[in-house]
């Protein structure tokens, strides 16, 4: 009885993780089926690779008994299984209607697993598949000249249409497609021209004068049907957004793929580890021998062989305990694809949305980073992508008064530069219109009118919390919510965000991240008879200074050092652990924060030394300036510190004055 | 004195006793349920966390784990002492985190048939008694009952709030 319990269970990770993939795989298949649209004719591998995707959803479904969820893609796979077989063309309706059904699957599927909410408008949505399959499976055999049972026909479609509005919207464009084909046989016979009464019935909710168009009038009927596709477009806008966040929460959950080759390795590197324990316990027994030993003599012979033994198996420890630290990182590491490929669908999403027209090129998505960075930077590449395409491409006509292409470029590139991955995101769009965030800036009392900003100092003003350039706020953008939520999320992963425009030109956002979170370099300092460690890749030089040295910039200390201001902060001073100045001489860390440079004032400098991050427990909370903590060689913990929240709350707190911290 | 006993052995029986862990903080003598309680080790060096709480005493390395210890003087607003050999720290576990709570001495773990547990007084010694469960009577001896879960969730609120402890 337990065990199937745990059978289930197993199972079902096994299902959620499956029906990520095959949902990503449907996604980007219906990204490329759009490309066709123009064809009307779908390629035949893509509606095959779909039809595969969602059988494979329905069977693995049924088998674990979300009924719903095989409904649901038992559904959509005979809406394939049309356009597979040519009896259906590939429309935007049919797209539109796919789209809504996958993301109705991702909910159903979370809703199954996880016992989230059940998503609202299923039963609507259901009813707007069924109609319009129903009505292809009529209008193909009508096609085929069987237009015999026309009364019948209308009857049974005007049964099955009124269920909501909505449907209409898919129905339109094959109506459309239909009235052109029997115009011309209207002429001769005026018979077949009936069928437009279908979606006529139901228009009535939307727009009272449609009753009318049961008299034949094509004109009015394909006024009604422009009204309609406006009315959707606008709808995918506002249920994208909740869709994303759903996404996101699926995505939440924490298992991790492996190629069998690197687990392979880690179980050889832990096959080493145990033969090495043998051969450390032998050592051990052996010693203990010549202690019990009471012939003393020989002991120190006896011993020596023995020092040697340990020594080496000490060496091969360490030389193992290395090669599994990289490999259980390289475990660890995961593709970053796997966050960019839900960022097609979402631009696609608000550029149609915001009626603008843009592509995406992704290069880099095999580059490899650390499961947990790649989990926390999907929410910060989605708000920078969201932004790019709402503020920064621009419509099409406004592009093609600038002499540029129609359609806007938004390039997401990732590469490794050293220890760290870049990520950017460009477009070619705008740019960040300087004299709007300077205005704006003045307005919402960030700067005053007198002050003099250099360029990248008013870029820098898009990361103040709350700052807008948005008159209007807008569902996709432009709550105010967005840059400095980013940078945030950056930072907190040891990151770092940079903004580069040109007005007119385009935007270029980079994204700096680690390879990993979980081991850095640091330097070791003491403060207050404490340690400490700052993470290496903020450290930019250690000094010693004679205090005759130490000016005071508004009753700030600072540094001269070549030629630039260095504001202090001493640290004991600001984490509050008391503790005497040394009137001589001050040790100061210099550390950088994109291009600024901050000296923190400590005791002295331990030399450096890899360490593994631990977080501190939630019990204590989030502590300004300390980002968590490690276990040192011998067993003492010392805490690291957070150089960007320590600096920030520095300045926060008056304890660097701002020109010196811009280093004006 | 027969009597007693059977009594005792009947109330037993029927399962109805509080395993507690009981501890001395000043005066007084405490009890936490014994399941939150993982282990109970002797004082080591404890790694000060600045800023943090003020009866947040640091950080220490429990075998390689991080665990956060809570002075319980301070938390109830009692004087801080020195540390002696008496002194330990109670592990605990509440909801998946695991806390170290630094009390004056251990004693041993007691049975207290449940219908010698009293709801909790208004007022006992400086404690709130919002972190109190009950009081245990065990023969002259008065064990009060901690609810650890209030004990740790209560502070987070503070902190959220950035007041101060308050002792009624």
């Amino acid at each position: 009885m337990s065990d199937d319990l745990f059978d289930k269970a197993e199972f079902v990770a096994y299902f959620r993780d499956e029906t990520e993939e095959l949902l990503q795989q449907i996604d980007s298949d219906l990204l490329h089926l759009e490309e066709f649209i123009d064809h009307g004719n779908a390629d035949p591998e893509i509606v095959n690779s779909l039809f595969r995707a969602l059988h494979t959803i329905k069977g693995s479904s049924g088998m674990l008994g979300f009924s719903e969820v095989q409904a649901l893609a038992h559904k959509l796979e005979n809406l394939c299984d049309l356009l597979r077989k040519d009896r259906m063309p590939l429309s935007e309706g049919a797209l539109n209607i796919l789209f809504a059904g996958r993301d109705f699957l991702t909910e159903l599927i979370s809703n199954a697993v996880e016992g989230t909410d059940p998503p609202t408008g299923l039963k609507e949505y259901g009813e707007r598949l069924d109609s319009f399959v129903a009505v292809y499976e009529q209008t193909s055999s009508l096609i085929e000249g069987k237009a015999g049972e026309e009364t019948s026909f209308t009857e049974e479609a005007a049964e099955v249409t009124p269920v909501s509005a909505s449907e209409i919207e898919a129905f339109e464009a094959e109506v459309e497609r239909l009235l052109a084909e029997e115009r011309a046989k209207a002429a001769a016979a005026p018979a077949p021209a009936e069928p437009p009464p279908a979606p006529a019935a139901p228009a009535a909710a939307v727009e009272p004068q449609a009753v009318e168009t049961p008299n034949g009038s094509l004109s009015k009927a394909e006024g009604i049907a422009e009204r309609i596709v406006a009315a959707r477009e606008a709808a995918p806008a506002a249920q994208g957004a909740p869709a994303q966040e759903k996404q996101k929460r699926t995505s939440a959950h924490q298992t991790i793929r492996v190629d069998i080759e690197r687990l392979d390795m880690l179980l050889n590197l832990v096959g080493e580890l145990v033969i090495n324990r043998t051969r450390i316990s032998d050592i051990a027994n052996t010693l203990d021998r010549s202690i019990k030993d009471p012939d003393m003599d020989g002991a120190a012979d006896r011993i020596a062989p023995l020092a040697k033994d340990l020594a080496d198996s000490s060496a091969l420890l360490a030389r193992t305990t290395n090669e599994i630290q990289e490999s259980i990182m390289k475990v660890r590491m995961v593709p970053i694809g796997q966050v960019f490929d839900r960022f097609p669908r979402l631009v696609r999403d608000v550029a149609k949305a915001r009626g603008k027209e843009v592509q995406l090129k992704i290069s880099g998505a095999e580059t490899d980073l650390d499961k947990t960075i790649v989990d926390e930077v999907g929410e910060p590449l989605m708000h920078l992508l969201r932004n790019c395409v709402d503020h920064g491409i621009e419509d099409p006509n406004t592009r093609e008064r600038r002499g540029k292409q129609r359609f806007g470029t938004i390039s997401l590139n990732a590469y490794h530069e050293g220890n760290q991955i870049i990520v950017e995101v460009i477009d070619d769009g705008g740019g960040i219109d300087l004299q709007r965030v300077r205005d704006r800036g003045i307005k919402q009392g960030l700067i005053s009118e007198s002050d003099r900003l250099t360029d990248r100092e008013i870029i820098e003003l898009i990361f103040t919390p709350g700052f807008s350039t948005a008159e209007t706020i807008s569902d996709v953008s432009g709550r105010g919510v967005g840059m400095d939520v980013v940078k945030k999320n950056i930072q907190r992963l040891k990151g770092v965000f940079d903004v580069d425009s040109q007005e007119g030109a385009g935007t270029t956002f980079t994204m700096k991240l680690p390879l990993t979170l979980a081991i850095i370099q640091a330097l070791l300092v003491r403060v207050a008879n404490e340690l400490y460690a700052i993470p290496l890749d903020s450290v930019i030089e250690s000094q010693r200074v004679e205090m005759e040295d130490v000016r005071t910039v508004h009753g700030n200390e600072a540094i001269l050092l070549r030629g630039q201001v260095v504001p202090l902060v001493r640290v004991a001073e600001f984490f509050e652990l008391g503790g005497e100045r040394d009137p001589d001489k001050v040790m100061i860390v210099i550390v950088g924060l994109q291009g600024r440079q901050v000296g923190l004032v400590v005791d002295s400098f331990q030399g450096e030394q890899e360490i593994v991050i631990k977080p501190l427990s939630d019990v204590i909370g989030r502590i300004p300036g300390i980002s968590g903590a490690t276990i040192l060689g011998n067993g003492s913990i010392s805490l690291i510190i957070d150089v960007h929240s320590l600096v920030s709350e520095a300045y926060a707190g008056g304890k660097i004055a701002r020109a010196e911290f811009s280093g004006v | 004195m027969s009597t007693t006993d059977q009594r005792n052995e009947q109330t037993q029986l029927s399962g109805e006793i509080v395993k507690v862990v009981s501890f001395h903080l000043g005066s007084e003598e405490y009890g936490v349920d014994i399941a939150q309680v993982q282990e109970i080790i002797r004082m080591v060096e404890i790694t000060h966390v600045p800023k943090a709480p003020r009866f947040m005493e640091g950080v220490i390395n429990l075998r390689g784990q991080l665990i956060p210890i809570i002075d319980l003087r301070t938390r109830f607003g009692m004087d801080r002492e020195t540390h002696t050999k008496n002194t330990r720290i109670i592990v605990t576990e509440i909801a998946t985190k695991r806390v170290g709570i630094i009390v004056d001495s251990v004693s041993e773990v007691i049975n207290i048939p449940i219908e010698q547990v009293e709801e909790a007084p208004e007022m006992i010694a400086g404690v709130g008694t919002e972190y109190i469960s009950g009081v245990g009577k065990l023969n002259e001896r008065l064990i009060i009952l901690l609810d650890l879960q209030k004990v740790i969730t209560a502070q987070e609120k503070e902190e959220l709030a950035g007041a101060e402890i308050v002792t009624s």
